[in-house]
């Protein structure tokens, strides 16, 4: 009846203060136990919730056998790790850290291939002349195999790296490589560079959920509180609260706000009091166009939170559960 | 170490019975296997090494029947797998049954594709392992390192085989024959066609006529020489074949975009130059850059593809009508006997000569109906090749009734895999595999 929500978060690392950050921001701290090396925790203020601290790798397979509710992962491990993500867990929301993109790089040696069309091409000849497969280093073995079969590359060969995985064509264990890579630094330094349309995927942490958790009604209620509070975070930062007064507020008016600046309309009265939500990249212009039909002040405030009635992320996470009617039979 | 042919060895070896039952975890109930395993079944491998890499024992258990209770299959021996193994037993094909427990490294050769499918293990000393995905490979690896290497020999085997494939059964059964060193090669085409396909029918339920099957024929040796005859640049010719394993239209693979950038200004410098022109120009590059030329591709290899790409981009060698006749070639479909006369209708108009490969398919046709089998049944497709990286001549495929997907039966020539496992001459060799779970298509899922 009473068993908790585990939330699994990155148990070290920038992935774990990220994460804690996050987590601190929507107003929920995450406690550690009785000190850093203490493995469960719990979110201040929200009892029946349990935080696991664990390697990324594992929040990926606990997410995926259902130990775990929640987690903070990489979509890059998801990808990779899980055959058939899409019925295990659900991505909720991308985090804003932890980006890293999985590319294909070459030699720059090569300067006759910039795309996977010539790496197909050059892979088909230098079997021929060789006699071998071209050898790719990686340990997205998963991702490589799918990526390089829609692109019809095939002779290939995969030599699992667990790690230094750039240094490997110049060690002479691999021809090309596939990683993940930040800023591309590190490939360049290796004489590395990335095809044109070689990126297999730009991951970042993201919230996810798990689909094969033990979901009642207790862990969903405790699941809506924390993504309520996280949705109003991210309405809160992303947004600013604009309000103005016109003479008089006109359906035309309010159209074009929604249409030319992607407002949500919170309150308009028939006084002329008008108060609405935009993206924050767009309230100065609003407020310049607002004053353009005869506001005299436009005030813009940046918000700690902004609740809805509405939840997306939560609405998201229960359209993939199933009824908990049926869980019970 | 084991001396004599195969057969020799299967008659002459001393049969260990060995049962094991094993309860699954899950509800249902699998019964794993019920065979008799010889002593050399338990042989480990000798040292592997990287290529050609021979399982040391061949036959491994007399009786493989592969027993699943878990989807309500009464029988404990599926006669089907009887009945294909007793047919090819009685044509003269020695039975051999490599061990399950195969080398994982034999079969990355053939491709991520498989390696995908593979279940791997490994031992204490850090080798891998996988269970067997195929028969090919390992019943040819043990021949290429047995003494008759090189020498007639024909197999048969039925048994399991082990493929991840997503939300169906990893296991299932599979019989097959390999027919090695045979010089007569159309005769080899057409035994082992009639003899894979009356195998099958064995299996078939009285109920269904063994004519049900649908088979389709191709020729991969008639489009390979088709290209040369042509007289394509290499490059060219590696292309088409490889656009054509992809079911690229012609089209697709004729526009330079989809081989790759256009690297016009480059080739505008190349054009013209020759080999060592080229490559002075590629490293000259290279070192403007400071770039180390490293990587596994030498400046030569990297001169040799703009050369390449340059000759594509003005098109030499490739005019407008060897296009239309290789379009003209992939149109030519259904009885297999007008096929053969209109081929040699093109070829005569296109003024290539494809006398040999063309004689070669009418005296297989006719050994086919010296088979028994009537040539005007079987669909020929030009454009039919199977795999072309694997198959080098005659393919076939045979489908049960009722629109199955998958075919039952498959096969081909294949005279480039001995050479490419190690084999020092080349040994022609034939075969195909018979999926004995897709015989019928009554509700059991393959």
């Amino acid at each position: 009846m009473n068993s908790p929500l585990v939330l699994a978060v990155p148990s070290k690392g920038r992935l774990q203060e990220n994460a804690a950050a996050f987590f601190a921001r929507a107003g929920l701290d995450i406690a550690q136990g009785r000190g850093a090396r203490d493995y469960r925790g719990r979110l201040a203020g929200l009892d029946n919730v349990e935080i696991a601290f664990l390697s990324a790798a594992d929040i990926v397979a606990q997410l995926a056998s259902g130990h775990a509710h929640l987690g903070v992962t990489g979509e890059d491990l998801i990808r990779e790790t899980l055959a058939d993500a899409e019925s295990k867990v659900e991505l909720l929301a991308p985090l804003g850290f932890g980006q890293a993109h999985v590319v294909v790089a070459v030699p720059r040696a090569w300067i006759d291939v910039k795309t996977m069309a010539d790496l197909e091409d050059v892979a088909a000849a230098f079997r021929v002349r060789r006699g071998e497969r071209m050898r790719v280093a990686t340990k997205y073995v998963h991702l490589t195999r799918r990526f390089f079969a829609e692109r019809h590359v095939s002779d290939y060969r995969i030599v699992e790296s667990l790690g230094a995985t750039e240094g490997a064509p110049a060690a002479g264990q691999a021809e090309l490589i596939v990683d993940i890579t930040t800023t591309g630094a590190t490939l360049a330094a290796n004489s590395l560079k990335i095809l044109d349309d070689g990126t297999i995927l730009r991951s970042q942490a993201n919230l996810t959920a798990s689909l094969r958790a033990d979901w009642s009604f207790g862990q969903r209620e405790l699941a809506r509180v924390i993504l309520s509070r996280i949705a109003a975070e991210e309405e809160a930062r992303t947004t600013r609260e604009v309000s103005a007064v016109l003479s008089h507020v006109t359906e035309p008016v309010i159209a074009e706000a929604k249409a030319g600046f992607n407002a949500r309309i919170r309150f308009h009265g028939s006084d002329g009091r008008l108060n609405l939500n935009c993206p924050k990249d767009k309230a100065a212009p609003l407020a310049d166009w607002l004053i353009a039909q005869g506001a005299t002040h436009v005030c813009v405030a940046a918000q700690d939170y902004v609740f809805s009635a509405e939840n997306p992320l939560f609405e998201r996470l229960i359209a993939r559960l199933p009824n908990p009617q049926d869980q019970n039979s | 170490m084991i001396s004599g042919p195969f057969h020799t060895l299967q008659a002459t070896a001393r049969m260990r019975p060995c049962k094991v039952f094993r309860p699954n975890r899950a509800k249902t109930f699998h019964v794993k296997r019920i065979g008799t395993i010889s002593p050399w079944n338990r042989t480990n491998f000798p040292n592997l090494s990287a290529k050609a890499v021979a399982p040391q024992a061949s036959p491994c258990y007399e009786r493989p029947t592969y027993l699943e209770l878990s989807r309500q299959i009464l029988s404990f021996v599926d006669p089907r797998a009887d009945a294909v193994i007793a047919h090819l037993t009685r044509a003269g094909y020695a039975r051999v049954e490599p061990p399950i427990l195969q080398p994982a490294s034999i079969f990355f050769d053939s491709g991520e594709d498989l390696r995908a499918q593979l279940y791997l293990t490994s031992d204490l000393s850090g080798a891998d392992y996988c269970l067997r995905p195929e028969y090919t490979i390992p019943v040819l690896a043990a021949y290429l390192a047995g003494p008759s290497a090189g020498q007639r020999a024909a197999f048969c085997y039925c048994g399991p085989v082990f493929r991840f494939r997503p939300g169906k059964t990893s296991e299932s059964t599979q019989a097959g024959v390999e027919n090695f060193g045979r010089p007569d090669i159309e005769a080899a085409d057409a035994e082992i066609l009639a003899l894979a396909l009356d195998a099958a029918a064995a299996a078939t339920p009285r109920s269904m006529l063994p004519s049900s099957l649908t088979v389709r024929i191709g020729d991969a040796g008639l489009f390979s020489k088709l290209l040369e005859a042509l007289d394509l640049p290499p490059q060219w010719r590696r292309r088409i074949a490889r656009g054509h394993s992809q079911g690229k239209t012609l089209d697709e693979i004729l526009s330079l975009g989809v081989n790759g950038t256009d690297h016009s200004g480059v080739l505008g410098v190349l054009e013209g130059a020759d080999k060592q022109g080229a490559r002075a120009l590629v490293e000259d590059l290279l070192s403007i850059a400071g770039i180390a030329p490293a990587g596994g591709r030498t400046p030569g290899e990297i001169a040799d593809r703009f050369l390449e790409q340059a000759a594509l981009k003005t098109g030499s060698g490739f005019s407008k009508e060897k296009r239309v006749i290789i379009e003209e070639f992939f149109k030519i479909e259904g009885d297999p006997r007008d096929a053969s006369v209109r081929l040699r209708a093109l070829a005569a108009r296109a003024t290539l000569d494809l006398s040999a490969v063309l004689d070669s398919f009418d005296t297989r046709l006719g050994l086919i109906a010296g088979q028994g089998r009537d040539p005007a049944k079987l669909h020929f497709s030009a454009r039919f090749t199977r795999n072309l990286d694997y198959y080098t001549g005659f393919v076939f495929e045979a489908f049960a009734p009722g629109g199955a997907e998958l075919p039952a039966v498959g096969g081909g020539r294949y005279d480039g895999l001995p050479h490419a496992l190690g084999a020092k001459t080349q040994i022609p060799a034939i075969g195909a595999a018979i999926w004995i779970d897709r015989l019928d298509e009554s509700g059991r899922q393959p």
